[in-house]
């Protein structure tokens, strides 16, 4: 199986089950977690790619994630960092990566928008454009898991 | 006297009308608006009552506009005002104002005291004395077109990710549609599924609406730091785009001070009416509602409470738009205490949000939502506000309250009808 385009791959994660939507969307995040050097986003991510996590291990971990997406927020007026906003990016995605999945929705799919956002920040950031390969990064990892 | 302070006084010397004059002569001294100050009521500090921050003001006006004042002036008992008195006045001017207006609504003698403040802005900002923050978000929004330094392309790639996301053409420069979506920076940086949410809903409601690449930003920085000049500039760049492309109703976002500032202050500002409307997008979404053109499907789960941005409620007269649309897709919304045009500032207005000096006592002042909050037992709040939104949810993390804060734009996006008879049937009753 292949993966060349956003409907396929849509298609494809919606066919996951919750907990295979975790990994992924940690796989997705962790391909952009150089961007943020967070340790409670870290460690969401860590949590997240383990299938045998139980429910109040990932409540702690969530709670800790949303503590730093809130933080990284860029104020209303402030001037926006775009490697600061990078990192608020991967926060999110991380935070989807432990969000319990009725709060959630299909996490894998907004954890990788998140981490396309949060690539794209880091291209504005380097005066590099807008342009980047992170959408088929993440076809190669999906295709990758799902033809194992 | 300081070349910049003699030009500080200037300006508040012409700055003090006809209004400003009687609200000052009307004033009795009665203290309502201290108690309808959340800064005061939180902090228990005297100095935070309203009437109190235009003191700076007030000497002016009295040194120069009464009889009593000008005699003692001449007879050099009154005392000048200084730069270091000025300087003393940015905390409470600035830091512990956000223009809610809910001094305003409450002085019995119809003072209205946030105008009173804007005005004394102005003549703080001439002297030196705003807070770098919001200094900074003007010149960035005058020099680049955003309080937040957003240039276009930043714009152009969240489109393309919504794109993704949601399947839909965001149309850019399109001329003759219908409506002309505004955002803020706040929506672009941080809340791009608003506009994902604004995509999924006009299709639905078979609407035509553009975003204009050279007018996106609603914000007004302007407004927030008190100079007339800069706020024309901002309207007027908003006005041009409209009037290029020719289009019907101009969107206000989720963003409050931007839809006083756009729609109640425009005109005024350039001198002259829109040749088109200007509404907040709860507005547009309650005439979908009427019009059947909004259908939804499904409701939510847990009690809901809704935050009332004070320029839309207050300042804005939007009151009944929200509780409309939130009736559809709620069945357990429960208003707060002082709901409506009354409701509690999240204290995070007015530039104060922009203002890093502001920071602690921005925290003191949300105990006032806290405690509202928790009377209604609520696990959700909704707001309509991309800046209330952000400090509600910084105020809920200080607190360690655990309540997912959702926009309401959104929230109506996440329960239109997923099939395309569904929408057809309601543009149908609609037509």
């Amino acid at each position: 199986m292949s993966i060349s385009n956003d409907s396929e791959f849509k298609s494809a994660l919606n066919r996951l089950t919750p907990v295979q939507q975790r990994m992924v969307a940690a796989r997705f995040t962790e391909n952009v977690l150089s961007l943020c050097e967070d340790p409670r986003v870290v460690a969401a991510v860590n949590a997240a790619k383990r299938p045998d996590i139980s429910e109040a291990e990932l409540s702690v971990v969530f709670q800790a994630a949303k503590t730093a997406s809130v933080e990284t927020y860029t104020q209303c007026g402030k001037e926006a960092d775009w490697r600061n906003q990078a990192g608020h990016f991967v926060a999110k995605a991380a935070l989807l990566c432990v969000t319990p999945p009725e709060r959630a929705g299909n996490l894998a799919w907004s954890a990788a928008m998140n981490a396309r956002m949060a690539r794209t920040c880091e291209t504005i950031a380097n005066d590099q454009g807008t342009e980047n390969r992170e959408a088929e990064q993440q076809y190669r990892v999906l295709t990758e898991l799902l033809n194992q | 006297m300081t070349a910049s302070l003699e030009k500080g006084i200037n300006v508040l010397k012409e700055v003090i009308d006809a209004p400003i004059a009687s609200f000052f002569a009307s004033c009795v001294h009665c203290g309502l608006c201290a108690e309808a100050c959340l800064f005061y009521t939180e902090s228990g500090d005297p100095k935070y009552t309203p009437i109190h921050k235009l003191e700076p003001l007030r000497r002016v006006y009295e040194q120069e506009y009464t009889l009593l004042g000008r005699i003692k002036k001449r007879l050099n008992l009154s005392r000048p005002l200084t730069d270091e008195e000025l300087g003393q006045w940015r905390e409470l001017v600035y830091d512990s104002c956000t223009l809610c207006g809910r001094c305003s609504l409450v002085c019995p003698v119809g003072n209205d005291i946030v105008y009173m403040i804007r005005r004394l802005r102005e003549g703080m900002a001439v002297a030196g004395h705003a807070p770098e923050g919001v200094i900074g978000a003007t010149k960035r929004t005058v020099e680049i077109g955003s309080p937040m330094g957003v240039r276009w392309p930043a714009v152009a790639a969240q489109i393309k990710h919504i794109e993704a996301d949601t399947g839909l053409e965001v149309p850019v420069d399109k001329e003759g549609a219908e409506y002309m979506i505004l955002l803020s920076s706040m929506e672009i940086i941080n809340f791009p599924e608003y506009l994902g949410a604004i995509a999924k809903i006009m299709k639905q409601a078979g609407k035509t609406w553009t975003l204009c690449s050279d007018a996106f930003e609603a914000t007004n920085s302007g407004i927030q730091i008190g100079v007339s000049d800069i706020a024309r500039v901002i309207v007027s760049r908003i006005v041009n785009g409209a009037e290029r492309l020719k289009v019907k109703t101009v969107v206000s976002p989720e963003c409050g001070h931007a839809y006083t500032a756009l729609r109640w202050e425009g005109p005024n500002l350039i001198g002259r009416p829109y040749t088109f409307e200007v509404l907040h997008i709860l507005e547009v979404l309650d005439q979908f509602r009427a019009q059947g053109l909004l259908k939804t499907e499904g409701f939510e789960e847990t009690r809901l409470t809704f935050h009332d941005p004070c320029q839309i409620v207050r300042r804005g007269g939007v009151i009944e738009p929200q509780r409309n649309l939130l009736k559809m897709v709620a069945k357990d919304f429960v208003e707060m205490s002082d709901p409506g045009k009354y409701n509690w500032c999240c204290g995070g207005g007015g530039g104060v949000s922009a203002n890093e000096d502001a920071e602690a006592l921005r925290l003191i002042a949300f105990k006032r939502k806290k405690a509202q909050l928790e009377e209604t037992g609520a696990k959700t709040l909704v707001t309509a506000c991309a800046n209330c939104r952000i400090v509600l949810e910084e105020g809920l993390e200080h607190y360690q309250m655990d309540m997912p804060v959702v926009g309401l734009t959104e929230l109506i996006a996440e329960h239109l009808v997923k099939s395309d008879t569904a929408a057809k049937e309601a543009a149908a009753q609609g037509a």
